[in-house]
């Protein structure tokens, strides 16, 4: 059965390792930028399958995140609504902490940005 | 009936011997022996064990666990089941805890770094590992180990060697022995039949790579929410896999003293019958934070209980499921009471929580973790200082000329714990 779900992320190992076997919509921006994106989507009724604010790196520390959203657009959903118009308000409470990030800590973080979106995707049986 | 005692034997002083026992409320420790221990695992290159006291002019940074030694002496199982003993239910017969002392592990696993224990100063003030004497596993992986790997390494060996050192008090008369007792569904509600049903439902966080606990060895966001004896968890059913934004996880240690369970305990029989404790987890899937919420309120419907204490892990994501267990709990008619802890920004004026209702009308905060603190310099650094701008809580250009290190309150371990075992307070 193919997946109803995409990905929707800026963190380009996902986009390495995930690409072919699922959708994976690649956004060129910041962790603020794709909340942004989702909420976009969200308000065309689209629907949240994994929660934006994942992990317990705070948004805009980790400069990567991947979410989970229905691949079809349906009635618009308000629990997903309500859902990202609170992660938004709460990334932007958060001040960007590594403007200069070695390229060793931006790996750790995509690291582990892949490894949330893994333990949702491993739990998904049907959708 | 069932009935766990905990024979408590006070610690005051770890040294190093050419033999590990406990004498006289000293720990002693062949050094030698606790690196043969941590050397068992192969991806495991090198390791130095260090001790770190209170008052000492000493930082253990980035921690990943902290775990009190204990062993079982009598009744079934063996401590850390599932994990280090053989999968066998525990929580009754006799175990010892070497109570003041503490095994923790430090390492390098990603490059944003988690913990800060310090031994004295500012930040010992905020850290409840500052008052245990601590031996410090410092462990290096091989080349090119993978971080899940190396995880696991890392906290395995904090098990293996808190188990030996437990084992040296079997037979070491206790200080204090405290006995738990609890009893099945029909026999509590017989010999308590005019207090209020109380239970306890502990959120475990399980979001992925050292963002995980495990329950007898099972990964937490495997599981359903499921009904466990709270004595078990003394014997160390559930451990952590968990540190990142250190001050408000729960180490192994916690989890074996978790501050919930032994009030709770100390009421039980008085003020209320404490029935249980449910345990349920944080996933990332949001399908499975409705179905474990449905299924924790169910339980506790099942339990037929007045009230319920809902102790959340973590910040963020968990708040969805915190304040979906409140409401659906709430809504069975059941007092509902949640602990968590706040980021209200570094003048406390953000709103806190990520989600929020008006079911959760009880809360218990453990403080805000965005709070801003000055930590001095110190003779000695146990671990690797040059994460510290890079832990949660940490800033580039934290630290300072003179040394001093700019943290807010989530780079300290256990800080702002969500189950109540830290320092802050309103008084």
């Amino acid at each position: 059965m193919k997946p109803t779900f995409k990905i929707v992320t800026n963190n380009p190992l996902v986009v390495r390792e995930l690409t072919g076997q699922y959708t994976v919509e690649f956004v060129d921006g910041t962790y603020h930028d794709v909340l942004v994106a989702l909420r976009d989507q969200i308000h065309k009724g689209h629907r949240l399958y994994s929660h934006p604010l994942s992990g317990s790196v705070k948004p805009n520390e980790t400069p990567y995140k991947s979410v989970l959203i229905s691949i079809k657009p349906q009635s618009l959903d308000m629990d997903s609504v309500e859902m990202i118009e609170n992660s938004i308000v709460t990334c932007d409470k958060f001040p960007v902490k590594f403007p200069h990030m070695p390229d060793s800590m931006r790996e750790d973080f995509q690291v582990i940005d892949a490894t949330l979106l893994k333990g949702a995707l491993s739990q998904i049986l049907f959708e | 009936m069932r009935k766990l005692e905990v024979g408590y034997i006070d610690i005051h002083d770890i040294q190093f011997s050419n033999e590990s026992k406990v004498e006289n409320g000293v720990l002693f420790v062949d050094k030698e022996a606790i690196k043969k221990i941590v050397l068992e695992d192969e991806n495991i290159k090198s390791c130095e064990v260090e001790i770190a006291r209170p008052g000492e002019s000493v930082r253990i940074t980035p921690v990943k666990d902290v775990i009190e030694p204990r062993c079982k002496v009598e009744g079934q199982g063996g401590i850390f089941p599932g994990v280090i003993s053989k999968v066998t239910t525990v929580g009754t017969g006799r175990t010892h805890a070497l109570r003041g002392s503490a095994v923790v592990t430090t390492g390098k696993i990603v490059g944003f770094q988690e913990g800060i224990i310090d031994m004295t100063g500012e930040g010992a003030k905020y850290t409840p590992f500052s008052k245990t004497v601590n031996l410090v596993l410092v462990m290096n992986p091989i080349d090119g180990l993978k971080q899940h790997e190396h995880e696991y390494a890392n906290r395995m060996a904090g098990l293996r060697v808190a188990a030996y050192l437990g084992e040296l008090g079997k037979s070491v008369e206790p200080n204090e022995v405290v006995s738990y007792e609890t009893y099945g569904v029909k026999e509590g509600m017989e010999k308590y039949p005019n207090l209020p049903r109380v239970g306890y439902v502990q959120m475990l966080q399980s979001q992925g790579l050292m963002h995980d606990t495990y329950v007898y060895g099972v990964d937490a966001k495997k599981i359903v929410p499921t009904i466990i004896n709270p004595t078990e968890v003394m014997d160390g059913a559930i451990l952590s896999g968990n540190c990142v934004s250190s001050c408000d996880k729960n180490p192994t240690y916690i989890h074996m003293n978790n501050p919930v369970v032994h009030d709770l305990f100390a009421q039980h029989g008085k003020t209320i019958n404490f029935v249980g404790m449910i345990i349920t987890n944080e996933n990332v899937y949001l399908a499975d934070k409705e179905r474990s919420s449905n299924w924790t309120a169910e339980l506790c419907e099942y339990l037929d209980l007045d009230g319920a204490i809902v102790s959340q892990e973590g910040f963020g994501n968990p708040d969805t499921d915190l304040i979906m267990n409140c409401k659906k709990i709430s809504a069975k008619g059941i007092k509902t009471v949640i602990i968590t802890d706040e980021y209200a920004g570094r003048d406390g004026t953000s709103q806190s929580l990520a989600d929020a209702d008006p079911s959760a009308d009880a809360v218990v905060t453990g403080g805000n973790a965005n709070e801003l603190i000055t930590l001095p310099k110190l003779d000695k650094v146990i671990g690797d200082l040059s994460p510290i701008d890079k832990i949660a809580g940490g800033f580039e250009n934290n630290v300072l000329e003179d040394g001093t290190i700019l943290v807010e309150l989530q780079a300290i371990t256990g800080a702002t714990s969500e189950v109540g075992f830290n320092c802050l307070s309103a008084r």
